[in-house]
């Protein structure tokens, strides 16, 4: 028995381009995410972030909190990876952030799920294959709590015209 | 409290951060296997650009698997951290954060800090508000990201030493 022709398996795409992001549309992002004590002590060793109210409990309780307070870039990282697929997957450099706000503690065991919306899209005039879209982002834990927000600016590919294909 | 402020350093309170303070950050952190590739998965980036050696070859960004954006500022965070929050309350937020050039796996990352403004905390008189910028640069001095934090930090006059 030979082995298939790889190459005519249909691709399963994933991710968007430039022209699904009209000004306002919302998406609500996959999956979710448990951050765990290993996820915190993981990425915060990894990254020279060893300071005790991440990585020592007794430390954190002593400061009124129930655990240790999961690294805010931890959450950050994460919140931004759960909506790559939505948002930005195709391609194209991250820019730059604003307004990222931190508005309450996350523990271990803590549940984050995210949500964005378009606040503008807008083309690119340096780079016609291109367009630059601005995202604001939420993440809520698993009681609701909003625990942070931020705008999120990327360039993003436009579809190629099937003329140009 | 003594046994508290026996776990950190003593010269990075509210107090010792004047505006226009600037900070070498004396350890630099080099990105690869487990940094980028890894972490960038473990927060559930779906880039493949992040983890995928081949398909990143002959990108005009360079050839390669490229550094999660907020992979290289976590690490310049992290190399400041110390410094800048071992006394800190808590992290308010991030402003200005801009990615300037590329990071592949191999590059070396060093933190550069400035203090750019401090404000009392109108609720509370045990801790103030401090605005840094930080700079992440590379081994060759390029400039790779730019991030303003806001910290809240313990005053020396509540929480230092006794």
């Amino acid at each position: 028995m030979g082995e298939p022709d790889f190459e005519s398996f249909p691709l399963v795409p994933h991710g968007n381009q430039f022209e699904d992001f009209p000004a306002g549309r919302a998406f609500g992002h996959h999956w979710g995410r448990t951050i765990t004590s290993g996820d915190n002590a993981l990425f915060s060793t990894a990254t020279c972030n060893w300071n005790p109210m991440h990585l020592n409990a007794e430390f954190a309780r002593a400061h009124g909190h129930p655990d240790v307070v999961v690294n805010p870039m931890l959450v950050l990282c994460t919140v931004v990876g759960l909506s790559v697929e939505d948002l930005s997957e195709t391609g194209g450099p991250f820019l730059g952030m604003e307004g990222v706000r931190f508005h309450q503690p996350v523990y271990p065991g803590d549940t984050l799920t995210a949500g964005s919306r378009v606040l503008e899209a807008r083309e690119s005039a340096s780079r016609p294959s291109t367009g630059i879209v601005t995202w604001h982002t939420e993440a809520r834990n698993q009681r609701g709590e909003l625990v942070l927000e931020y705008q999120r600016t990327n360039l993003v590919a436009k579809r190629r015209r099937a003329s140009r294909d | 409290m003594d046994s508290l402020t026996n776990l950190t350093g003593s010269s990075n309170y509210f107090e010792d951060f004047a505006v226009g303070r600037r900070m070498r950050h004396a350890r630099s952190a080099t990105i690869d296997e487990v940094e980028n590739n890894y972490l960038s998965k473990q927060v559930m980036n779906t880039a493949q650009s992040h983890w995928n050696e081949e398909i990143m070859a002959g990108s005009p960004l360079g050839d390669g698997r490229l550094v999660f954006g907020l992979i290289t500022g976590s690490m310049t965070v992290g190399l400041a951290s110390q410094d800048t929050a071992e006394n800190a309350l808590c992290e308010l937020g991030l402003d200005a954060v801009r990615f300037k050039r590329p990071v592949h796996h191999g590059d070396t990352i060093t933190a550069y800090t400035e203090v750019l403004d401090t404000a009392e905390d109108p609720e509370r008189d045990d801790a103030g508000v401090v605005r840094f910028k930080h700079w992440g640069r590379n081994q060759h001095g390029d400039v790779v990201c730019e991030i303003e934090r806001l910290v809240l930090i313990k005053r020396r006059s509540h929480w230092g030493p006794q």
